[in-house]
């Protein structure tokens, strides 16, 4: 744990965000993620107030007021029509939102103490809630965001939607997320990876609601071909099966 | 790593290129027996060498039309250790579902290649090196890629034939998107979006040639594609170590202009071969097995008939 807390500390990069990658020189989605993580060792206050900056002030490219101008013009709005007053945070900088990344940066700034947070997060926060609400899919769930496309209803994911959900757990009874996690509760019996099924034991059980009895076991998946050698698996299935206490603070149910 | 360099050669200065159509009308074919006595068209340097087969994997497909059949990709890896490969990998980076073991379960990879440790390699989270662009279609400069891909002996593109409601058609080289990581780029890779699909097309397949490519067209897709599209039985595998080449017969096949893709067109000035008297046609003839495949009204210039075509 000391070391990887360490290895977050030395690649952090002079504007608070963290690269994909320590050769690469600029930051990305993972800032969100090193916030988080570092929110739970209590003892890199500095570091963690410069990446949730760095997070408040990321804006994606595609809702700038210049583009939702252009947007006016564009064949694309018919194509995927999306609300473009909505802002979430894009995977890379100066690019579109997507669910993922938007869901990951609310969570690390929902987890900050006021005193680290930036004099704009709390406009980001109500504006990325938005465009989550915004990109769900027809019939509950979301992918990476196009809940549309051409007028085809897009198929909802796993991985996105329980990030989603994740990101969105103080709302409980908005219709929205009723119907998300009942779709991902359907979809249970049916998962065939180790992450999506780590994480959606994860999201139920942080709703409260009772594990699915037909759902596979982690270890039978695990068994059949060990993840494919994934370390993002394997780690999503020790937080499933272990103590979650630090890893999602208890959801505070807000108005909806 | 010993990284490849392959060198970008003009067209007019490329011999012509040769590309292979077999007609395979399904899947219970004897797969490997077809691909055998296509590979074997070719010269291909691969005897002690490490292979990658960079599949086409795109999200869970009960149906079996998104993605690259395993079938194809099993009997593909049989013959390049056939051929005396050291070591034949799968590989892809999905670019929409993160859960890429959950796609390679759900397409039943493993029941058709066997066991998949040190066989597959998740491409969206391997180990990356910077790789400085050359060619600056696009306006990125450089792109963190896969050491598996860049550090292979002999890189094989595999895609499925369909249409692509951004890019008019998906063949082997839009295929290559799926060596960019999403570990740094994200689900999906959006900053080639912003960057210009077209132009990051040629950018990526410039820094990382693929030497050869297999197209499985057995059942393709059409209209709303890659993923939204409808089956299209199309019964034919076509091979070449010309991925432009490959890509613009397929387009001919499919009854679309590739001079009318634009980053088929421009990738015929640098990468490859575009037009039709520079290919050589083995196997069976494109009007033997054409199939006009439908497009998306943005598209519809595509498959308009064009005066020389062939």
């Amino acid at each position: 744990m000391a070391r990887g807390v360490q290895f977050l500390r030395t690649t952090q990069l002079a504007d608070g965000s963290w690269p994909a990658t320590p050769a690469e020189k600029s930051g990305c989605w993972v800032t969100s993620l090193c916030c988080w993580t570092l929110q739970a060792t209590g003892d890199s206050a500095a570091g963690v107030a410069a990446g949730l900056k760095w997070i408040s002030d990321d804006w994606p490219r595609d809702t700038s007021a210049w583009q939702r101008f252009l947007a006016r013009f564009s064949s694309q709005n018919e194509v995927h029509p999306i609300n473009n007053a909505y802002r979430g945070w894009g995977w890379t900088p100066e690019t579109s939102s997507w669910v993922e990344p938007t869901s990951f940066a609310l969570i690390a700034l929902e987890r900050a103490g006021s005193d680290s947070l930036p004099p704009n997060s709390e406009r980001r926060r109500e504006l990325a809630t938005g465009m989550l609400y915004d990109r769900i899919c027809p019939g509950g769930g979301w992918n990476c965001g196009n809940p549309r496309v051409y007028g085809v209803a897009g198929e909802p994911l796993v991985v996105p939607t329980v990030w989603a959900l994740l990101a969105l757990r103080h709302y409980p009874a908005r219709a929205e997320n009723v119907l998300s996690l009942d779709w991902l509760a359907r979809c249970v019996a049916s998962i065939q990876g180790g992450s999506s099924l780590a994480l959606a034991k994860i999201c139920v059980e942080a709703y409260g609601r009772q594990w699915p009895s037909d759902a596979p076991r982690l270890r039978d998946l695990y068994e059949r071909n060990a993840f494919l050698d994934s370390v993002q698996a394997t780690a999503l299935s020790c937080l499933a099966l272990g103590e979650r206490s630090h890893f999602l603070a208890s959801a505070t149910a807000r108005p909806t | 790593m010993n990284v490849r360099e392959p060198k970008l050669i003009p067209s007019f200065q490329r011999p012509a290129s040769s590309v292979v159509i077999r007609r395979v009308p399904d899947y219970q074919q004897d797969l490997a027996a077809v691909i055998q006595e296509s590979l074997l068209a070719f010269d291909l340097p691969v005897k002690g060498k490490t292979v990658l087969l960079k599949a086409n994997f795109v999200g869970l497909d009960p149906l079996g039309v998104m993605n690259t059949h395993p079938a194809v990709i099993a009997a593909t890896r049989e013959c390049f250790l056939r051929l005396g490969a050291a070591q034949v990998l799968i590989g892809d980076g999905p670019a929409m579902d993160r859960d890429t073991e959950a796609i390679v379960e759900s397409v039943r990879l493993r029941e058709y290649a066997g066991p998949l440790a040190r066989v597959f390699v998740d491409l969206n989270l391997d180990d990356v090196a910077r790789v400085v662009l050359k060619t600056h279609a696009s306006r990125l400069k450089e792109l963190y890629l896969p050491k598996s891909a860049l550090g292979v002996d002999f890189l094989v593109s595999m895609p499925k034939l369909k249409t692509h409601h951004w890019a008019g058609v998906t063949l082997s080289l839009k295929n290559m998107f799926g060596i960019v990581p999403g570990s740094c780029y994200g689900w999906p890779k959006n900053v080639l979006h912003w960057a210009g699909i077209d132009r990051a097309i040629l950018d990526i397949n410039a820094a990382a040639r693929p030497d050869f490519a297999i197209v499985d067209g057995i059942v393709g897709m059409e209209g709303n594609g890659p993923i939204q599209g409808a089956p299209k039985a199309s019964g034919v595998l076509v091979f070449g170590n010309d991925p432009v080449a490959v890509d613009a017969t397929c387009c001919r096949v499919m009854g679309l202009a590739p001079e009318r893709v634009t980053y088929l067109a421009r990738a015929g000035t640098l990468l490859g071969h575009v037009k039709a008297d520079k290919i050589q046609q083995l196997g069976e003839s494109i009007a033997s097995v054409r199939m006009p495949f439908a497009v998306l009204q943005e598209f519809r210039a595509l498959s308009e008939p064009v005066s020389g075509l062939e």
